[in-house]
């Protein structure tokens, strides 16, 4: 009897899930637990940030937007299901997520629920090769952050250059791309193309091996927890070589943890900053976001899934309509130059983001971020 | 040949902080045959801990470096130890009796929880510690740079080593605990309270844990919430390594690991540097089939 | 309970859980597949971890060899995901019987470390895109989907009618192993190795046969997820997944099928459960596993001690 009572207890929870949809919903699927939780703890804070200022403003059409935050672990089987849970709750959009091998669990299963799902940080290149009608992503393919990386680093006058990533889809994709475009490439040899171990402390040893090679630049396409470090390692050694990162290492804490002695100096590539954005929304974004959280945003991933949730807004409100065949062809087709968060946004027909999004940033003595010409 | 030495400093670095936190599992091991997965939990709050009562108490400014690290280091070995004792009592006491795989889940459970406690209360984001409480001094010798703070932790290490290895072996209490790592039953036929001793265990490994985290936080300068997962599995290898239940052995377990480490990392690969130490733990395993110092047992029968 | 009640009750739990996906959402019908997964990565470890007593935290290197198989045959030489069921299991055994033979005869707690790492070891091979073949992290896309008798899998519920005639097999099968030779061997040596070794059962042999029947098992779960995934990568067979597995045979129930069963629907349901919880679903997941190990030491439906017919011919004896 008692089994029985628990089946029936467990049967009403998986039915009492099941709502039915009034207001416009969008999901976001972000990594809530797990290593990545710190970029979907802040995915989650964007939009809620952005929901409750179009709700102020009296929603949109006509209804109040509801965001539907499920965790993805930052791992393929349980983003599996969290896109099937998300699927089933009437949301019209799901933003997210970071990964691209988590991406990819999920993309078929939105794709045949006809939900537009707008990734923030997969930057694999085949994400947007399947020719998925609903997939669409705010952040740029690895190719064009290694077509920027490989002309800054010509541009920098380099002849040795060294290449270490963390063996992450992302990483490994954005060093395998600039080593492609470089690899040929007159006065310039890369001397060192290897992985480090990421989420360590110490990489004394992959420096003292670097240092050996007498590179003149390394480029680093990791994240900016290992970049701090290794700014800060490579200074204790005595070692005066330049370092560049990639978006990943967009971050205000790398300069907490190199110092910013030892972070000067450093280049990265990102999308612009919403404080070198002319735009009238990126200030207020970025007013609205300090003012609510105590902090500007540390990552620029959030911020690209702010600009996903409002690419799916806008084109919401210009089609008058939650259908997402409608969305979807307008995202594809009518939207142009959309003033977003971290510069102009427009989709090409695979859904990848269009024009040129990168800028090359340099840290100066104070430990800022300077945007360079 | 430079690029040896180099690494050779390297690796005791890295090597003697698997050492400290390879200490709290071979004890708890040794008395009670658990693996303590949550140790390297413990080892995090440690850090964590460690950065609170920093910033809070602003210790440094007020006592000078030395001494504010000092009193610092007290305080955190004395919440960890609490919070080891207070691990013991809630997810492993009351499985003293029952089969030890048991233990073992409750110990990955309890890992679970710790790990995310620390998300929760502390946010996901990795923090970064003040940066002006350590020297920054190079020292250069025999052509070597060597910065100053790496010597500390070595020495800081080998001094905590010691002094856990003489309590151990020269003190009464000490004495108790090797007669109850070796036969709890007789241990208490001869009066021996076992159960304070399984309780000081606990304070002592998580302790050194803890402490092994602050120097972490300090020297690297940043703490994440699975900083703990890395250096947990390291550790343990290291106790295996070196004999599980055997205090020298997880010392010199340690910092073979990390020599081992910094040689994989630069004369094969980088990528593949954890994957080349658990090859080199496994064939030392197949010869020493009880680690390197481990007591030569037959198949437990 | 009689034999003959235990079977309707057996049959009416069957056609009940045949016909839920009637009943519920696609995100109920995934969880049950999820469980269903595990259940048998669970089952099959059971052989190692509760019928032969060894110490493995590093199945799912076992589950990732037979998954990968399935990947790069599939992908490269297009032949049906489900027919390399076989070959799955061949490739995950040989792994197993190569990198056992040596350890075999490690103490408990040194076996741990050593399956720990070898875990890690195939987990950084698959990473470094080991022979160029495993798409290092990006793992292997564009599966193709499994079809049987023309209809091709696609939805969750195709997949739940898959995993559950897989289960039924898994467990029909290994329930006759149990009251084998060979599983009675292994329950003696588990309880007594001396004894066992003193009754002329080669020890070593059992165990090794043990450990790689369950890899070759782990072996056929991975070709099905990869079949259902469509995408494979190295994140989906980390330590995580290896304690996941462990959990669900110590605390559903050491040895016992239907513990592991409970253990599955426990272990992969609840974190679903919790979801409630937001960010906070995975420390109320690790105090439930704390919880429910000290409710229940032995696990949640330990097996129940073998019990041999002996009373009924005595009975019969003093009747006469």
């Amino acid at each position: 009897m008692k089994k029985l009572l628990y089946f029936a207890l467990a049967l009403s929870l998986m039915l009492g899930t099941a709502h039915t949809a009034q207001s416009a919903k969008i999901g976001l699927m972000g990594p809530m637990t797990g290593s990545w939780a710190s970029e979907g703890a802040e995915m989650k804070q964007v939009l809620d940030l952005l929901a409750e200022e179009y709700n102020a403003k009296g929603g949109v059409l006509g209804g109040k937007i509801e965001v539907v935050s499920e965790d993805d672990g930052g791992d393929p089987r349980t983003a599996a299901l969290a896109a099937q849970r998300l699927s089933t709750q009437g949301i019209a959009a799901v933003i997210g997520t970071y990964g691209s091998a988590v991406t990819e669990a999920t993309q078929n299963i939105y794709n045949e629920a006809k939900i537009i799902q707008v990734a923030n940080g997969s930057t694999a290149i085949r994400l947007s090769e399947k020719g998925l009608k609903y997939f669409f992503r705010t952040c740029p393919r690895d190719d064009e952050q290694a077509k920027v990386a490989a002309q800054t680093i010509q541009k920098l006058g380099v002849k040795k250059l060294a290449i270490l990533h963390d063996n992450s889809t992302y990483a490994k994709g954005l060093a395998d791309e600039t080593k492609t475009l470089l690899d040929g490439v007159k006065d310039l040899k890369i001397v060192f193309f290897d992985a480090l171990t990421p989420k360590e402390q110490d990489y004394t040893a992959i420096l003292t091996k670097l240092k050996e090679t007498q590179p003149d630049l390394v480029f680093f396409t990791g994240y900016y927890g290992e970049a701090g470090l290794m700014l800060k390692q490579k200074k204790e050694m005595n070692w005066n070589v330049g370092f560049m990162g990639g978006d990943a290492t967009n971050n205000p804490d790398l300069v907490k943890i190199a110092g910013s002695d030892a972070a000067e100096g450093f280049y990265f590539l990102s999308a612009p900053l919403p404080k070198d954005l002319p735009s009238e929304e990126a200030k207020a974004f970025l007013a609205g976001f300090t003012k609510k959280y105590g902090h500007p945003p540390n990552s620029i991933y959030p911020v690209l899934a702010g600009d996903g949730f409002r690419v799916v807004v806008h084109a919401m409100e210009q089609t008058k309509s939650t259908d997402p065949d409608k969305i979807a062809d307008y995202l594809h087709k009518d939207l142009k130059d959309f003033p977003g968060l971290t510069g102009k946004i427009s989709f090409n027909e695979k859904g990848d983001r269009v024009g040129e999004v990168y800028r090359v940033y340099k840290v100066n003595k104070e430990g800022q971020f300077i945007l360079q010409p | 040949m430079e690029q040896f030495f180099q690494q050779l400093t390297n690796g005791l670095a890295v090597g003697s902080i698997y050492a400290l936190i390879a200490l709290g599992y071979t004890m708890v091991y040794g008395v009670l045959k658990l693996i303590n997965f949550a140790h390297s939990d413990l080892f995090t709050l440690g850090a964590y801990l460690g950065l609170t009562l920093l910033t809070s108490m602003s210790l440094t400014d007020r006592l000078g470096p030395v001494w504010g690290v000092l009193i610092l280091a007290v305080m955190v070995m004395g919440f960890v130890a609490l919070a080891g004792a207070l691990l013991d009592r809630v997810a492993y006491r009351p499985l003293r009796e029952s089969p030890r795989l048991s233990a073992v889940v409750s110990a990955l459970g309890a890992s679970i929880f710790l790990q995310n406690t620390v998300m929760l209360i502390y946010g996901a984001r990795l923090l970064v510690y003040p940066s002006n409480i350590l020297p920054k001094t190079v020292l250069h010798l025999f052509g070597l740079d060597i910065p100053l703070v790496r010597i500390l932790v070595l020495c800081v290490s080998l001094i905590m080593m010691t002094g856990l290895y003489l309590f151990i072996q020269k003190t009464r209490i000490g004495t108790a605990i090797r007669a109850a790592a070796i036969d709890q039953g007789a241990a208490r036929l001869m009066g021996i309270d076992v159960n304070r001793v399984i309780l000081l265990v606990f304070m002592l490994g998580p302790s050194l844990g803890g402490a092994a985290g602050l120097m972490v936080g300090l020297y690297y300068g940043q703490v994440n919430f699975t900083m703990g997962w890395g250096y947990g599995l390291k550790a343990f290898t290291a106790a295996i390594l070196g004999g599980i239940g055997n205090i020298p052995g997880a010392m010199v377990g340690g910092i073979l690991l990390g020599v081992i480490e910094a040689m994989g990392a630069a004369y094969l690969s980088f990528a593949w540097k954890d994957a080349i130490a658990f090859l080199v733990l496994i064939l030392i395993l197949i010869v020493r089939p009880t680690g390197l110092l481990g007591e030569r047992v037959a198949e437990k029968v | 309970m009689s034999i003959h009640r235990k079977n309707v009750l057996g049959a009416v739990f069957l056609a009940i859980l045949g016909l839920l996906p009637l009943f519920l959402n696609s995100y109920w019908v995934d969880v049950l597949n999820s469980i269903g997964i595990y259940a048998i990565l669970g089952l099959s470890l059971n052989l190692i971890v509760g019928h032969s007593g060894l110490f493995n935290l590093g199945h799912a290197a076992f589950y990732a060899v037979g998954a990968y198989t399935a990947a790069i045959l599939n992908t490269h030489f297009h032949i049906p995901v489900l027919w390399l069921l076989p070959l799955c299991a061949l490739t995950a055994g040989l792994f197993a019987l190569v990198i056992a033979r040596p350890i075999i005869h490690l103490r408990g707690d040194y076996l741990c470390i050593v399956t720990i790492g070898i875990g890690e070891i195939v987990r950084i091979a698959l990473i470094n895109n080991i022979f160029g073949i495993t798409g290092g992290a990006n793992g292997i896309f564009g599966i193709s989907r499994p079809s049987i008798l023309g209809l091709t899998l696609r939805t969750p519920t195709h997949f739940f009618y898959l995993i559950l005639v897989f289960t039924l097999l898994t467990i029909f099968l290994f329930h006759l192993l149990e009251y084998s030779r060979f599983g009675r061997a292994l329950n003696f040596l588990r309880e007594d190795a001396v004894a066992a070794e003193g009754s002329g059962i080669n020890t070593a042999h059992y165990k090794l046969a043990a450990f790689v029947l369950g890899a070759a098992w782990a072996g056929m779960v991975g070709n099905i997820y990869a079949a259902k995934m469509t995408i494979i990568s190295p994140e989906s067979f980390t330590f995580w997944e290896s304690v996941l597995m462990f959990a669900i045979v110590i605390l559903g129930g050491s040895g016992s099928i239907f513990g592991v069963l409970l253990g599955a629907a426990l272990i992969v349901g609840l974190p679903e459960l919790f979801r409630e919880f937001a960010s906070a679903r995975m420390l109320v997941f690790g105090a439930a596993m704390v919880a429910m190990m000290i409710f229940r030491t032995q696990g949640i439906l330990p097996p129940r001690p073998r019990s041999y017919d002996l009373f009924e011919t005595v009975e019969g004896e003093r009747k006469a």
